[in-house]
């Protein structure tokens, strides 16, 4: 159960979140739709934990822990996986070696035994065919010489490994073309559990055709404008975000 | 009238001069007038330059003047025994695990009893130490000796030729192929502070191919003072892979030199890896002289505390269509500082020539320095030349994406570093090496290696 009571976070001395409030029971998939500045990439990046996000007032609770609290790594191991808008790009770390550390380490930090390289190599490689990603890839630079289409789907990789029960995703569909979009949303419904909420943060309705949400949250000037069920999307589909005090792009 | 200027010697300079002095009579070669005569040379040149200070261009960054306060005795070598343990404490067990040809240096000696002598000359190898050697030169030494893509302006080099006690020379006959490399493992010695001079000689005959590894170890010698200088000869389509890992006690100053001489067709790649000295000058003079050949001189250095690194390369294209790579990654913590200075000069004739030099740093702390200073001389005008520098933190977009991913913050740090010195380790083609040095990088991050 995430619980988010009156966030107010500043953004280089600018106030973004102008007190969020959200809940999220465990096993629903919650939409945050919204204009651009709304504070939809921030939102995301606060439960992250990134530097550079200043939290002045409010709470955020997970599981009743409070993870404002918490380091990034921390929040890893208690659940918490943000698949990034714009996936990094690391020369000289290979996929595996970065997948061997990540997957280890949070298992480490639950209390589970780590994976031998043999056993996760061959977990890497079932999950990396279901969506459809070429083994070769995995033993380049993490990212390096990806398409947005072939980052988009290692992101969903990587919440398939390391087995989260809060999945962030952030934009998941900006830069993706039907076909990767079918499969990313394939990837993201097959990890769909009772015991895992997600947070799908989407400009466009189109992405929650295939995943479909339990709730849709409208977010306008750094505050949730509106809430409502999987047609509040197909409403805004139809009128825009101009009530919501967007701008044409 | 004219007044004589005196020349104000500082302790240390005078202290060599007193050194050669004293020692010159029981010097290996003392009674060969071609030996005698190169070492008075040598301390006659010394004798006028002086050590080098900053006021000297390629030296601005290392005041070698300023920073020797004295002159450690010129040891003597008392045959210590080594086992297998002093050498693995010395190496890191990686690099004491390769199959190699080993050859020891040690207090400035070639120890015959520890060395693989035998097994070198069965590969088609002929090998010397430089102080028996030195007792009567024959032909080809003394073409070689001082002979090398010389430098008549070093004054650290000339003191090595002049003090030189020891080393080894090497011929790889013609055509012959070496299956493992030469390991040529330096160590100290014990107990008081002491100077080391050794001089080593490696000619390529044409169409051979050899890795020569040089290792600089302690064994636990306080306040070491190690002059090494290796002269390298290639001849046509030569190609020698000389790697130098340089892991000196904490308090040791390291002045090294390589001073080569490139044929035709021939190709040379050097890698130097620094973590240990105190104080480290590393040179590398090198010269093509024929055409068609190619030169990669890389290096990771990884400095902490209060280290001092300068690096030192001088690239002569003096023919046409030959090809110059240089790479070099620092990574630098507390108040280390690391240079880099890197010199090509490109002859009238030498068209064609393609030469690519880059320094990078990482600095993990506010007190680190990087020095860069790129440095290119050309005159013909059909060719391809290139220099670039950059230095920075580690990326913090990238940090939080790997602790985001539940990589703890230390763990997440030293990847990245690892990564950053990766790139510049790809350069060593002996597979089992490159996993040697990404080891012992790993070990300097303290990080436990996988």
């Amino acid at each position: 159960m995430l619980e988010i009571k009156n966030l107010h976070v500043n953004v280089d001395g600018r106030e973004i979140l102008k007190g969020l409030d959200l809940s999220l029971p465990a096993g629903e998939v919650h939409a945050i739709m919204g204009p651009n500045g709304s504070g939809k990439s921030t939102l995301a990046y606060v439960l992250a934990g990134k530097n550079d996000y200043e939290v002045t007032a409010g709470s955020i609770t997970w599981n009743g822990e409070n993870l404002l609290a918490m380091e990034p790594s921390e929040r890893a191991a208690a659940g918490v996986f943000l698949a990034f808008q714009y996936p990094m790009e690391i020369p000289g770390v290979a996929t595996m070696t970065f997948l061997r550390a990540a997957v280890n380490a949070v298992r480490k930090a639950r209390g589970e035994a780590e994976l031998s390289t043999p056993d996760l190599l061959k977990l890497v490689r079932a999950k990396a065919k279901l969506l459809k990603i070429d083994p070769d890839m995995l033993k380049r630079p993490l990212n390096v010489g990806f398409s947005g289409g072939e980052k988009k789907r290692n992101e969903i990789l990587q919440m398939a490994l390391l087995e989260p029960s809060l999945c962030v995703l952030d934009e998941t569909d900006s830069g993706l073309d039907i076909d990767a979009l079918r499969i990313v949303a394939e990837g993201v419904n097959a990890l769909r559990s009772k015991d895992r909420s997600m947070l799908v943060i989407t400009h466009y309705q189109r992405l929650l055709n295939y995943i479909v949400p339990d709730r849709v949250h409208v977010l306008s000037d750094g505050r949730v404008a509106r809430s409502g069920g999987p047609e509040l999307a197909l409403e805004l589909e139809q009128s825009g975000y101009a009530e919501f005090g967007g701008k044409a792009a | 009238m004219e007044l004589p200027v005196q020349q104000f010697r500082t302790k240390a300079e005078q202290a060599y001069l007193d050194m050669f002095e004293t020692a010159r009579a029981g010097l290996p070669g003392a009674r060969d007038p071609f030996v005698a005569a190169l070492r008075d040379k040598a301390i006659e040149a010394y004798g006028r330059l002086g050590l080098p200070h900053r006021r000297i261009e390629a030296w601005k960054y290392t005041d070698l003047r300023g920073l020797l306060s004295d002159a450690h005795p010129l040891i003597r070598a008392t045959g210590l025994p080594i086992d297998a343990a002093d050498v693995k404490e010395a190496l890191g067990g990686p690099l004491a695990m390769l199959p190699v040809f080993r050859l020891f240096l040690v207090e400035g000696e070639l120890r015959t009893d520890l060395s693989d002598v035998a097994g070198l000359k069965s590969a088609g190898v002929e090998i010397v130490s430089l102080a028996v050697a030195l007792e009567k030169p024959a032909a080809w030494l003394k073409q070689a000796l001082g002979a090398i893509n010389p430098r008549a302006d070093d004054s650290v080099v000339a003191l090595n030729t002049a003090l030189m006690t020891g080393g080894v020379a090497l011929r790889v006959a013609e055509g012959v192929t070496l299956d493992q490399p030469i390991h040529v493992i330096h160590l100290d010695g014990t107990g008081e502070p002491a100077s080391i001079f050794t001089r080593s000689l490696v000619l390529a005959e044409p169409g051979s191919a050899l890795t020569l590894i040089e290792s600089f170890a302690g064994l636990g010698l306080r306040g070491l003072q190690r002059n090494a200088v290796t002269e390298l000869r290639l001849g046509a389509k030569a190609a020698i892979d000389h790697i130098k890992i340089e892991r000196e006690g904490g308090d040791a100053v390291h002045l090294g030199a390589a001073l080569v001489e490139i044929g035709p067709d021939a190709r040379y790649n050097a890698f130097q890896f620094s973590t240990g000295a105190a104080l480290v000058r590393s040179q590398t003079f090198a010269r093509f002289s024929g055409a068609g050949s190619s030169l990669d001189v890389s290096g990771a250095l990884l400095l902490r505390g209060r280290q001092h690194c300068d690096t030192t390369l001088l690239v002569e294209h003096a023919v046409p269509r030959c090809t110059s790579r240089e790479l070099f990654k620092a990574v630098l913590d507390g108040e280390a500082r690391g240079i880099f200075q890197g010199k090509i000069i490109v002859v009238p004739d030498a068209q064609k020539t393609d030469g690519k030099q880059m320094a990078q740093a990482l600095l993990l702390s506010e007190t680190a320095e990087f020095d860069s200073k790129p440095e290119l001389e050309i005159f013909a005008d059909d060719v391809v030349c290139g220099h670039g520098s950059t230095s920075g933190r580690l990326d913090e977009d990238l940090l939080f994406y790997l602790e985001a991913r539940g990589i703890p913050e230390d763990q997440a740090r030293a990847l990245l570093i690892q990564a950053f010195i990766a790139e510049a380790l790809e350069r060593i083609e002996h597979e089992d090496l490159r996993e040697a040095l990404s080891a012992s990088s790993a070990e300097w991050l303290g990080v436990r290696p996988e």
